[in-house]
């Protein structure tokens, strides 16, 4: 290739800077905040002149804090099994079928990828508003699921695209009934495609904060919504532990999402 | 006379304007191995497909010993079927792949261990049960393939040019196995190739396709010593077709007269449909000898010779300067060399003339 890295000499240094200011310049808030959630600071001095897991206590003693954690999660395994379910559905039907009007139904089916969200959140508020679905469980599971959809149906169908429909012609001859076909054949060749589009979902649902923000009632928010109110009301170092919290577990859902890719290659 | 095996009744598949195949007919016998013989786009996938259930005909029937088949779905038929892409499950075993068949039957586990053992066994792969499809070459693949798509029992095994992807070695070398199997299972076998040497090594007999229909069916020693047309000659085999015009003599006689005036004659059944057309005759068929013609003895001119080892190459011009391949024994092609002239013959029986 014209720009092999062994090649570029020199310039390549220059990449390298490069790739670590950009590393720190996206790793630096996050360990900035870690750190302070260790911190033993009420007013988030840097660096913290002791060390403390009084925060985290707070955090997981407080029933605010722990409703709208178990609020997050039961929206999060929600949307994660609607979005797999309809991706998988709307998949196999783009993937299988031809008819009029297709590409057009491919392309809407992505809108909300390319929406900007404030634009979706403030359209699904005043609709959602006039059904009574704001500040319910409903309401935060569609909001979610309409914005982690497209990249279900993104994932999925392209598992779809490299799984060989001989496939279930062979297992048809075999004996297999459709049904069983799609069980036996199908789901577990695209089973890769089907894990990653589960922790996009579930990471979509779990970051989410615009929509969530106009979903949220004071009784039923989702974590990211009570760090955004709570941010806004006082500084105080449990904002620190619960963001931690949730880059931790977002950490642990990217580790394992990249761990599939890995899979699948192989 | 008792029901044929497997009939297939006028069958005919279109594709909005596209005909695929029109009034495809043919029996064929229990244990036999019948193939489908003709080039891309003939419609030879499209007739197998049609028996497997994964196409339905516009018109035709298909029936076995005696009953419809297109009444049933495709995974009642009770059809083994290896395609001509890999299509072992990606995700299963080798063991798994052969089993499968019989887990969807639900048959007891005991049975389905023991026939997933003699499957692997008929196609020489005991070992390999416990490997995933992926760690196989596409040869031992498609031998899998063939495991589990006779694991049933089927009365009737499909195979759509199942060794078109692996190089010639291979080729041949499961085309030797499927021939062992076929005579050890017993099962009717229906298979698909373009490849005519693979058709002659395999076939009991040959059914070959041209645009849609069958031209010819039979053994291949009938299909190339007694080509009906001139597309099954062209096809199977190497042949030299010279234009002629047939002359009926009367008394049973007839003669094919070339382009520059000279004849052939001989009896009027070896000149087949007899009329204007093509005199079709086999480059191991003609032979030539040095010197120069004499009354109606065609002469020819040496172009090109080649040594083959077991045979000799000919290409030699004819009077209306046609080229035309010639195969001899080496030493029939003594004092020939290129250049030199020549008299070209053959044996009035190995001429076909087609309209
Ligand atoms: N799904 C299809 N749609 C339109 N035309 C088709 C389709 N399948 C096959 N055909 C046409 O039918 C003819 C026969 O095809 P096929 O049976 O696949 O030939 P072969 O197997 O001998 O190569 C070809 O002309 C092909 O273009
Ligand atoms: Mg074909």
């Amino acid at each position: 290739m014209l720009l092999d890295y062994d090649r570029l000499g020199f310039w390549r240094w220059i990449l390298v800077a490069i790739g670590v200011v950009v590393m720190l310049f996206l790793l630096l808030p996050i360990l900035f905040i870690a750190a302070l959630s260790f911190g033993d600071s009420q007013w988030l001095v840097f660096p913290p002149p002791g060390w403390t897991l009084q925060w985290y206590e707070q955090l997981l003693t407080d029933p605010v804090w722990l409703n709208s954690l178990f609020t997050s999660a039961k929206v999060a395994v929600i949307v994660t099994v609607l979005s797999v379910v309809l991706g998988l559905l709307a998949a196999l039907g783009l993937a299988r079928s031809k008819f009029f009007g297709k590409s057009a139904l491919q392309a809407f089916f992505l809108t909300p990828m390319v929406l900007p969200v404030v634009v979706l959140a403030v359209a699904l508020y005043a609709f959602f508003l006039k059904l009574g679905l704001t500040g319910t469980l409903t309401g935060f599971v569609i909001g979610h699921l309409i914005i982690a959809l497209p990249f279900s149906i993104i994932t999925i169908g392209n598992s779809l695209q490299s799984f060989d429909p001989a496939l279930e012609d062979a297992a048809m001859i075999c004996g297999a009934g459709p049904l069983e076909v799609k069980w036996r054949v199908t789901l577990p060749a695209i089973r890769l495609g089907m894990f990653a589009a589960a922790i996009f979902s579930f990471l979509i649902s779990w970051d989410e904060v615009v929509l969530s923000i106009f979903m949220a009632s004071p009784t039923l928010q989702t974590l990211p919504v009570l760090i955004w109110s709570t941010l806004r009301q006082d500084l105080t170092p449990v904002i620190a532990a619960a963001s931690t919290l949730l880059v931790a577990f977002t950490i642990v859902l990217m580790l394992l999402a990249s761990l599939l890719k890995k899979g699948t290659r192989s | 006379m008792t029901t044929p095996f497997l009939q297939i009744r006028g069958l005919r598949k279109t594709y909005d304007q596209v005909v695929a195949i029109d009034h495809v007919s043919l029996d064929i016998k229990q244990g036999e191995f019948m193939t489908f013989l003709g080039p891309s786009g003939s419609g030879k996938s499209t007739t197998l497909y049609i028996v497997a259930g994964f196409q339905e005909p516009t018109e035709g029937q298909v029936l076995l010993n005696g009953k419809s088949l297109l009444d049933v779905a495709p995974n009642q038929r009770n059809i083994g079927m290896v395609f001509q892409r890999y299509t072992l499950f990606p995700h299963l075993t080798v063991g798994e792949n052969v089993a499968f068949p019989l887990r969807v039957r639900r048959r007891p586990e005991a049975e389905i261990k023991a026939k997933v053992d003699k499957m692997l066994e008929l196609v020489h792969l005991g070992g390999y049960r416990d490997r995933l499809p992926g760690q196989m070459s596409g040869g031992q693949q498609q031998r899998v393939a063939i495991a589990r798509a006779l694991a049933y029992d089927p009365p009737l095994l499909l195979m759509d040019e199942p060794l078109s992807a692996l190089d010639k070695k291979l080729r041949e070398e499961i085309q030797f196995e499927l021939r062992r199997i076929h005579q050890e299972t017993g099962v009717t076998i229906l298979y698909v190739t373009h490849d005519q040497e693979e058709a002659l090594r395999l076939s009991d007999r040959i059914a070959v396709f041209s645009q849609g229909k069958i031209e010819q069916v039979g053994t291949g020693e009938e299909l190339y010593e007694r080509p009906t047309s001139r597309f099954v000659a062209g096809f199977i085999g190497n042949s030299n077709f010279l234009p002629v015009k047939v002359e009926k003599l009367g008394s049973g006689r007839a003669r094919a007269v070339f382009p520059n005036g000279q004849a052939v004659e001989g009896d009027a059944s070896a000149f087949a449909s007899g009329s204007d057309g093509t005199l079709m005759v086999r480059p191991e068929q003609m032979r030539i000898r040095p010197g120069t013609a004499v009354g109606q003895e065609l002469a020819v001119t040496v172009r090109d010779m080649t040594y083959l080892g077991d045979s000799m190459h000919f290409a030699v011009q004819t009077p209306w300067n046609q080229e035309l391949a010639v195969r001899m024994a080496v030493r029939d092609g003594q004092g020939l060399c290129i250049g030199s002239s020549a008299v070209l013959e053959w044996d009035t029986q190995h001429g076909h003339v087609f309209a």
